[in-house]
Formats: structure tokens, sequence, C-alpha cells
């Protein structure tokens, strides 16, 4: 699991999977019981891309993303990322791919018995992040979504936007090389939501390849961005520079 | 595995146990209950064991001899006893020793001033042990033909204690084992209840935990610190209520097995480091066990 994400393979040379799409959904569909979620998705993101997901609510936008960190599994197709088929990955591998995406959840999925330092600290964590590490990188994401006065809040005593900030912050404290953001300015207030926005604007410059599901019109159009729109489980349009259409 | 990593580990299954204290008093309470279970009926049967062991040892046979009967017969008759199998030792007790004997008796002064060294109508007799306690009544059938030389035989009393004694190991034995295997059972099948029921309280977040990247160890750590917490905390509390228990029962034993009681505090003072480690070995290894087996189905995230 060690090159998945890397520029170099294990011994060293640029990896031969760089070159192609970072994720790539190939026919896949994905049923609930007898709801049709995703009927036969083809998409192509590459390295370093921003992409906004947009469609109406019920579209799919969050079954294609719980697909990319193998919450679910597709019924059909094949999902790729980095050239690896992840539906193959065996049960022990999941954590390694998890580490390496930052995902924004759309219900947060922030630990109730922690607070909110303890809850970003987590991603570490699980990484085998030192203590140094942890105590360097924790505030500062914390203070750059807002928080610092919050620090030592449970969720529970949080308002929605500022769980929506915490889960934030989770995804962007290991400095994943794909982030993903399921509606992460859906409780957000105007000017909050245009921060959070510049943030994942300055993270995508810097490398990572972001993924931002969305309802929100005025962001899509701002963004001048790819935008990918989907209805009722299949991707209807695919633009760069793209606008909010429907 | 990281020394950080561990200490980080060890602070999440405390806080947890903290954080869900009613129900994690409650598995540590049917835990207490199970390791009581257990260790009574352990100790019980031990004390019965040992007590057997020490009664068996100090049962003898008195055999006195009328006063007209001369010293060089009951020697012949000592010689003969030690020839014989299930005998282990015969001891002779001649008047002056009878008289030191009755001088230590718990009886009144006055009594004992009946008897002095120039007037001891106290007889001569033989003492003797047998291996195996039930084996005296050959001896006293060897006695039959030498009736006319023999005052008393001092055998009948004791048959009770023996018969006594063989009733309560049996009892103990085989119902007891029933009884705290039934108990075992049924205090694991709550515990394993109670942490399952801690562990479905927080099924969405061992979830959580997996979709941001921790392996199924990281997440199961907290719920082994926790499961050896049981353990630890109800070993002892268990270890502390037995003690107050003896405390209760030993003079109620006194007195049902009269002047041979075990003494049930002295044998807790001397094993207590063992008493308390199995307590302890059992409850974390229930604990944990419980735990990783909740824990288990909500890994598959
Ligand atoms: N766990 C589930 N069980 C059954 N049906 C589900 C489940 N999750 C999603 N669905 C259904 O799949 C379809 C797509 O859901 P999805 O969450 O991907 O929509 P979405 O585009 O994210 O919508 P929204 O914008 O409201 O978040 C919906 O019809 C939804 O009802
Ligand atoms: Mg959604």
């Amino acid at each position: 699991m060690k090159f998945f994400f890397d520029k170099k393979n294990e011994n060293g040379e640029p990896n031969k999977e760089q070159e192609g799409p970072l994720i790539e959904f190939n026919e896949v569909s994905k049923k609930y019981g007898q709801i049709i979620a995703l009927y036969k998705v083809n998409l192509k993101i590459k390295r370093g891309e921003f992409v906004c997901l947009v469609g109406p609510s019920g579209a799919g936008k969050s079954t294609v993303l719980r697909l990319l960190i193998r919450e679910e599994k597709p019924t059909k197709g094949h999902i790729a990322i980095a050239g690896r088929d992840i539906n193959r990955l065996r049960h022990k591998e999941l954590p390694f791919l998890r580490r390496k995406i930052g995902m924004v959840f759309q219900d947060y999925k922030l630990l109730p018995n922690k607070n909110v330092c303890e809850n970003v600290a987590y991603a570490l964590e699980v990484c085998d992040a030192t203590k140094g590490e942890i105590a360097h990188k924790v505030p500062k994401i914390i203070e750059l979504v807002g928080l610092a006065e919050r620090t030592n809040s449970y969720p529970k005593e949080l308002s929605g936007g500022e769980e929506q900030r915490v889960s934030i912050a989770r995804a962007l404290v290991h400095a994943p090389r794909l982030l993903i953001a399921d509606e992460p300015t859906g409780n957000l207030d105007h000017d909050n939501a245009r921060e959070i926005v510049q943030l994942l604007l300055k993270i995508n410059q810097a490398g990572t390849t972001v993924i931002l599901a969305t309802h929100n019109r005025d962001i899509v159009n701002n963004l001048r961005k790819r935008v990918v729109t989907m209805r009722e489980g299949k991707i209807i349009s695919d633009q760069m520079q793209g606008k909010y259409i429907i | 595995m990281k020394i950080v990593t561990l200490e980080r580990i060890l602070k999440l299954g405390l806080t947890n146990f903290w954080r869900n204290r009613w129900l994690s008093l409650a598995a540590t309470f049917v835990m207490t209950i199970t390791l009581l279970t257990i260790s009574i009926f352990t100790i019980l049967n031990l004390v019965i064991q040992a007590t057997s062991e020490s009664v068996k040892s100090k049962i003898d046979m008195t055999v006195s001899f009328y006063d007209n009967v001369e010293e060089e017969k009951i020697q012949s008759l000592e010689t003969a006893l030690a020839t014989m199998a299930v005998v282990k030792s015969t001891h002779y007790i001649d008047k002056d020793e009878a008289l030191s004997i009755w001088q230590t008796l718990p009886i009144k002064d006055r009594t004992k001033q009946l008897v002095t060294k120039d007037s001891n109508p106290l007889p001569r007799s033989l003492q003797i042990k047998a291996y195996n306690p039930e084996d005296l009544s050959k001896v006293a059938e060897f006695f039959d033909n030498y009736k006319p030389l023999i005052s008393r035989i001092s055998y009948e009393n004791n048959k009770d204690i023996i018969q006594r004694l063989i009733n309560i190991t049996k009892f103990i034995k085989q119902i007891g084992w029933i009884i705290s295997l039934i108990f075992i059972t049924i205090s694991v099948l709550i515990i394993l209840n109670t942490i399952r029921l801690t562990i479905f309280t927080r099924k969405d977040e061992i979830e959580i935990m997996k979709l941001v990247g921790a392996s199924d160890f990281f997440v199961r750590i907290p719920f082994i610190i926790e499961g050896a917490l049981y353990g630890i905390l109800a070993s002892i509390l268990s270890t502390f209520l037995l003690y107050l228990a003896i405390h209760f029962i030993s003079p109620m034993v006194s007195s049902y097995l009269g002047t041979v009681a075990f003494d049930l505090n002295l044998f807790f003072g001397l094993n207590f480091w063992r008493i308390f480690l199995l307590q302890l070995g059992a409850g974390s290894f229930i604990g944990i066990a419980c735990s990783l087996f909740s824990a288990h189905r909500y890994l598959k995230v």
C-alpha cells in the first residue's frame, strides 16, 4: 500500500501509475436494496484537479464519495485509485487507503466522546504520528478553520457550522493527497463558506486533488473549475470551467 | 509499536471506561460476583481437603487397660499392633503421662486436684493411629480377642466426625462444581451482554474510527484496556469481599467442625497473593475476551 499515492515506487523509480488518472470509475453501479443510487458511472479525475460534483438531492453524489473510501462497495463496475482496483483491497489494506484520503463527511462523523482537539488529532493518531507532530499540527489547523476558541468543546456543544469545520480540520490535518469534501459548506454562512472554499483552493494549489460535492450554485459558478453534474445516479454533464446548470 | 502510541491507547481505554461509567460499573459488579463464586468454591474445596487431611491425621484410637494388666502384656500387644499394615504409629501412655495429660485438660482445678501422683485412677493406654482412619475398625477387631484386659476403647466417638467430614467433602466435590459452573456460565453471559451494550452505544464511533483510517488493532486496543480494567477492579473488589466473608464464615465453620476447625483467616492470609492473582488473571481474561468478542462485529466497515 505504500505506493498508493506516492510519486515514486518502492525502487525509487517514478511511479508508472503516476501517468494515468488518479481516480477512474468504470461502469460503476450501486444499488441499495431496490434503490439504484448509481447507474453505469464513468469518471476520470487527474492528479491535482479540482472537481465540483453537483446535482439535486439524491442524485448520488455522496454515494460516489463513499465508494472512494470503500465505505461502500459498488454493486457492479470497477473503481481504481492510482491504478489500483480498490474493490480488491483486502480488509487489512483499507486503513492505508483511508489514511491517504481526507474526507469531510456530509454528516460530519465526529467522535462524540472526543473534544475538538482530540477529534482532529485522531486522524493523525491512526497514522502513528508522534506526539510532537500532533502538538504542532493540530492547533494550527484548528486555528485555520477558525475554531481556536472551541478547542476543548465536545461535538454536542458545537453548532452545525462549527462541527462542519471540525470535520474539515480533521480531513486536512494529515495533509492528504486526495481531499473529498461532501457538502462542506452546507451549514456555513456566506462568509464562512467563502473562506472554506478559499482554503480548498489553496490546498489544491499545493498539489492536492480536491473533489467537492455541493449544492451551492454561487460557489460553483465563482470557482470556474471542472463541474461534473449528476442526476438520478448518472453523470449528465462534465465541463471544464463549468457552471451550475440545474 | 511506538511507546507514544501505547501511552495514548492506555489513556483512551481509561477515558472510555470513565465516560461509560454506569455501564462499566455494572459490568464490574457482575464480574465481581463471578470471581466471588469461583473463588468461594475453590477455597471451600481447598479448605475441605485441608481440613479432612488434618482431621484424618488427628483421629486416633485410645485403648485403656485395667490396672491389673501386666506392663509386659501391653507392650507385647503394642509390638503386635506395629506389625499391622494399616497401623501408622502406636504410643504407650503410662500412668505418669496420663497424669500430665490430665493436668492440661480444660477442666476445673478442683476436679484436676482429685488426681495426684499417689492416688492416680487414670488408666494406662495405647494410642493408635492408622494411615487411613477408616481402618481403625480393623484395629478394633484385633482388640476383640483381648476384651477382658480392656476397660475402654475410645473409637466410637470419632466415627461421627469422620462420617461428617466424608459427607461434606462429597457434597462440595460433587454439587459445588456443578453450582459454580452454572454460576460462571450465567455470569459470563451477563458480562458479555453488559459489555456488548457499552459497545453497542459506540457502534457509530467504531465505524467513524475505521472511516478515518484506524486499523482494527487501533480500534480494539481501548476495548482491550476496558476489558482488563473490569477484571482488575473486579478482582480487587472480590478479594476484599472475600476477606469480609471469611471473617464472617470462619466462626461458623469452627462451631460445626468443633476442635478440628480449619483456620480460614490464616489460610486467607497465607494465600492472599495467590487468591488475588488468580482472580486478576481470570477476571482480565473474561473481560478482555468478552470485550473483543463484542467489538468484533462492528469492525467489518
Ligand atoms: N444507506 C442507504 N440505504 C438505502 N438507500 C440509500 C442509502 N444511501 C443513499 N441511499 C439512496 O441513494 C440515493 C443517492 O443518495 P446520495 O446520498 O448519494 O445522494 P446525494 O446526491 O448525496 O444527495 P444530497 O445532495 O441530498 O446529499 C438516494 O436516493 C438515497 O435515498
Ligand atoms: Mg449527499
